[in-house]
């Protein structure tokens, strides 16, 4: 008999009644999203700026590339950005378009200074962002480089784990990650190190839409 | 004039062998709050100890024979959070294979009481509260000022099996005692029953933290309302640490 | 040296003694058992809500487990549609076969890895090593204990006994530089250059699974360093282990256990990367594993579902049980002998690697009952702590002394005249060592150390109410 027969000939015989509960709901309600998003990722050591529109939003990620002083960067591709020429606007960084770039991905991720990337979703309860493998957009860029920006229309915040739950059509990429801080351990005595094996800053830039 | 409420005091096997002075206490005490006192002196243990250790024939053994003792009594009081627990939640358990007994073990169940739940909740005991106020000041010797800080210990039985942790604390304020929280009450002492043989270094260790947190109060006494726990930390106390003491003693010492 | 695989109670009070004698150890315990349980209760407490999805959490896990079989089927159909291969092992030497074999296969001989607790469970990395292949721990903590060869000391912090001398020691003779020990970002910086070029050099990354949701055929894995994402997105195998209880029916069943599952472990609402894997990279992607292969282990969980232990694969692996335990924090998680330690590890190390391997566990209780207040699926850990010390009684395992000396109390307190006998024949047999009521026994005599047994008073209760309580108001 073959393991899986095993084990499953021995589960059926103990099938007990179940009914699984109805999805849950929170009882906990925030009044302004963004708000609570904010205070959520901050509490965690990661970033939040505000803007009140794509090009605001753009303005900050100009600060921060101007801050870290980066000379290569890694974007996601998205209908967000196509109308944004980044080498004309940020001239002295080196960018790589996923998708569009010819080249090795994962070695251009590995040496860059900062990735970016838009959220396909964020949970205000938890400051979590989305992000996903899929056409035009890579694992590596909000993993590899030491600064990770997320780009964040206030219309995709959603409540909580269990409103994006249920509004998700269940059709998952290889790949889908909540990120809800900047990459950190508490292993050596307890003590917090940020930036152990992803990012160590993580900025997530809310702009009205 | 009310006729005074008849009580079967089960004393506990470790109060009885051990610790009397605890049931002396508690029948004290039970007078003073107007009940009328019975010792069935047929009794001699709940089988806790056996129930605990997985030795489920001697303890039920044990269990009809308190369940015999008891159920004719219009009410069971014990100076003990875990023997109450054990007659009121664990009989049930341990007599599921026998419907009668575990019908006699209900009954039985439905009125037995730990001392403080019992003071509390039956009885709305008033305890006059000693005189230390009375006394001019500048009179009030300092063992009076010390027997009046104390910091009280959950037994955990009592604590989580039970829900009693207010009671206890209530009383011991309406006596006049003042309370000095330890930074984790409910954490266990390090009895456990057979553990605390079978395992006497980790036991000693968990009683050296409670005593530990029971200094860092500067309460003079710790109080416990359960034998078990009382003989745990007194097995390990130093003399100029604070006293470990059971709830009945501290209740009737402070109402005489 | 990997774990030790039996406890019996003379090990477990060898190794308890180590811990509760060093007191780095100790202060280590309390430091981070303490902090990980305020840091719970203040989540918890967050929530208005946080006891009822407990009991719905508790709901889901309770009607997954009486259908496991059916969600397991959908789970490999699923995954397999996803582009995922499915095997099953019924014990940890099939498991480890079936993943040595896909390493050997390919010419694999570096394996990056997530902490895991069911690969501890099964010993995959000492079959790696077995089989010529060298697995690399990549979560920090996972990654000091491996380079000390040491279990794990708490299921989600497995280095809290080891101090920053220590690490910075072993850090500086894998690097070989010299690495002070007060500066923990560097310590922690080293480490992220050292493995990062594991990363890239591993051909195969494996991983263990917090959840399975059947209804998409994913895995669930939750880590605040970022290492789950490296190893499911570098090497171009990604091999799973996951026991065969970790599933959820679909996302509404997974949702709830990851709202409780870090709030419970450290008391984040949330860990910092909470990833979904579900089937290799996609043709219209950009990277990803080539494959991914998801090892579903059983070691003895079916043969508990229907029994009396069933409850106990409700376990979603927080640890809180481990922060609360009075025991734990003073015994420490080596004393356990098994990857699983505290509450949790003494009621499944014996169901899972036999209750006679494991005698101790049981016994390395007060059933003081706090595991069962913080559990995120209220597990009554207590009872089935009693039922295994039952079945110890029951099963002749328990120790013949004890058995006889239980056998004879109860038998002496079978009535009150065998009670006054042999009460009054142990009263002889202590006075000489009585000293104002209280026993001193010498140290040769015994048992419990730097504790004094009680005394029996001089006269019992009994005797008292018998003489003079008519002077008792």
């Amino acid at each position: 008999m073959s393991a899986r027969d095993e084990i499953l000939g021995r589960l059926r015989k103990q099938n007990g009644e179940a009914s699984l509960p109805a999805p849950w709901r929170s009882r906990r309600q925030f009044t302004d999203l963004a708000a609570r998003f904010s205070e959520a990722l901050t509490a965690v050591k990661g970033e939040v700026r505000r803007a009140a529109d794509l090009d605001g939003a753009l303005e900050e990620v100009a600060q921060i590339l101007e801050e870290i002083k980066a000379t290569r960067g890694i974007v996601d591709d998205d209908p967000l950005l196509d109308k944004i020429d980044l080498a004309k606007r940020w001239p002295d960084v080196n960018w790589f378009t996923v998708g569009r770039n010819e080249g090795d991905l994962r070695q251009f991720a590995a040496a860059a200074d900062v990735g970016i990337s838009i959220a396909e979703a964020a949970l205000a309860e938890t400051g979590s962002v989305v992000v996903s493998s899929g056409p035009g957009r890579s694992r590596f860029t909000s993993l590899l480089p030491p600064v990770h920006l997320a780009l964040v229309p206030t219309s995709r915040l959603t409540p909580d784990i269990f409103t994006w739950i249920a509004g998700h059509d269940r059709q998952f990429p290889s790949s889908l990650t909540l990120i809800s801080g900047p990459s950190k351990t508490a292993d050596i005595e307890q003590t917090m190190a940020i930036g152990v094996h992803g990012p160590g800053r993580f900025v997530a830039i809310l702009y009205e839409s | 004039m009310e006729s005074p409420t008849r009580v079967a005091l089960c004393t506990t096997c470790i109060v009885d062998q051990i610790l009397p002075e605890v049931g002396v206490a508690t029948v004290k005490i039970l007078r003073r709050a107007g009940c009328q006192v019975d010792f069935p002196s047929e009794q001699t243990c709940c089988g806790q100890p056996f129930f605990n250790s997985g030795f489920r024939k001697q303890a039920a053994g044990l269990a009809k024979r308190t369940i015999e003792v008891f159920e004719n009594q219009e009410v069971v009081v014990l100076p003990s959070g875990s023997c109450t627990t054990m007659i009121r939640l664990e009989y049930h358990e341990l007599l599921a294979d026998e419907p009668e007994w575990q019908e006699r073990a209900e009954k039985l169940a439905a009125k037995t009481f730990e001392l403080s739940e019992y003071l509390t909740h039956k009885l709305d005991w008033e305890p006059a509260k000693k005189a230390i106020a009375a006394k001019p000041s500048g009179e009030e010797s300092v063992s009076d000022q010390e027997t009046r800080v104390v910091t009280y210990h959950d037994s955990c039985h009592m604590k989580r099996m039970l829900k009693l942790g207010d009671e206890p604390r209530q009383l011991l304020e309406a006596t006049g005692c003042s309370l000095r929280e330890m930074a984790e009450a409910d954490r266990c002492c390090g009895f456990g029953g057979v553990f605390s043989a079978r395992m006497p270094e980790v036991s000693t260790a968990m009683t050296a933290e409670k005593l530990r947190q029971a200094e860092e109060t500067t309460a003079s006494t710790i109080v416990t309302a359960d034998p078990g726990c009382l003989m745990q930390i007194r097995g390990l106390s130093s003399p100029d640490g604070p006293l470990p003491r059971h709830l009945a003693e501290i209740l009737e010492e402070m109402t005489r | 040296m990997t774990s030790p695989c039996s406890t019996n109670m003379a090990q477990f009070r060898s190794r308890a003694t180590i811990a509760i004698e060093d007191i780095q150890v100790q202060s280590a315990l309390d430091g981070a058992t303490g902090r990980f349980h305020i840091s719970h209760d203040k989540a918890l407490a967050e929530m208005p809500d946080s006891a009822e999805m407990r009991d719905h959490l508790k709901a889901i896990r309770s009607a997954t487990l009486a259908r496991l079989g059916e969600h397991l089927e959908n789970f490999e159909r699923a995954a397999v549609a996803a582009g995922s291969q499915v095997h099953w092992a019924t014990d940890g030497t099939e498991a480890n076969k079936i993943i040595t074999k896909l390493a050997q296969e390919r010419g694999i001989d570096l394996v990056a890895k997530t902490k895991s607790m069911a690969t501890e469970e099964i010993r995959l990395n000492q079959a790696f090593l077995e089989a010529g292949i060298e697995p690399v721990e990549t979560d920090l903590g996972e990654w000091i204990i491996q380079l000390v060869e040491e279990p794990p000391y708490h299921i989600i912090a497995p280095a809290i006994h080891k101090t920053r001398g220590q690490v910075a020691e072993m850090f500086s003779q894998v690097t070989g530089q010299d690495l002070p020990a007060d500066d923990i970002p560097r310590l922690t910086a080293v480490a992220r250059q050292l493995l990062r070029e594991k990363f890239f050099a591993a051909s195969m990354g494996v991983t263990g699974a917090n959840i399975g949701v059947a209804e998409t055929g994913s895995i669930v894995l939750v880590t605040n360093e970022g290492n789950a994402e490296m190893v499911t997105s570098l090497p171009p195998i990604h091999v799973v282990v996951m026991g065969i209880e970790k599933i959820a029916p679909t996302w509404d069943e997974a949702a709830p256990w990851l709202a409780l599952l870090a709030r419970s472990a450290t008391g984040q609402p949330l860990s910092i990367y909470t990833t979904v894997i579900t089937g290799p990279g996609r043709v219209n992607e950009h990277e990803g594993p080539e494959e991914v292969h998801i090892v579903l282990v059983d070691n003895q969980r079916s043969s508990y579902v229907g029994t009396t232990y069933e409850e106990v694969l409700q376990c979603i692996r927080c640890g809180a049980c481990l922060n609360i335990c009075p025991v734990y924090r003073e015994a420490g998680g080596h004393a356990y002998g098994s990857p699983y330690s505290g509450p949790i590890g003494a009621v499944i190390s014996p169901l899972l690697f036999g209750l006679k391997n494991y005698e101790a566990l049981p016994q390395a209780s007060t059933l003081c009952g706090a595991c069962l207040d913080v559990c995120p699926v209220r597990i009554d850990l207590p009872r089935m702590l009693l039922e295994l010390r039952a079945d110890e009684a029951e099963e002749n395992i328990s120790p013949r002394s004890l058995q006889f000396i239980e056998g004879a109390a109860a038998y002496a307190l079978g009535g009150e005249r065998l009670l006054g006998w042999s009460s009054g024949a142990l009263r002889l047999l202590q006075k000489p060592f009585v000293k104002d009521g209280q026993l001193n026994l010498p140290k040769r005599l015994n048992p419990l150390g730097k504790r004094q047994p009680p005394a029996l008073a001089k006269k019992p209760f009994r005797q008292l109410w018998e003489e003079e309580e008519k002077n008792w108001d």
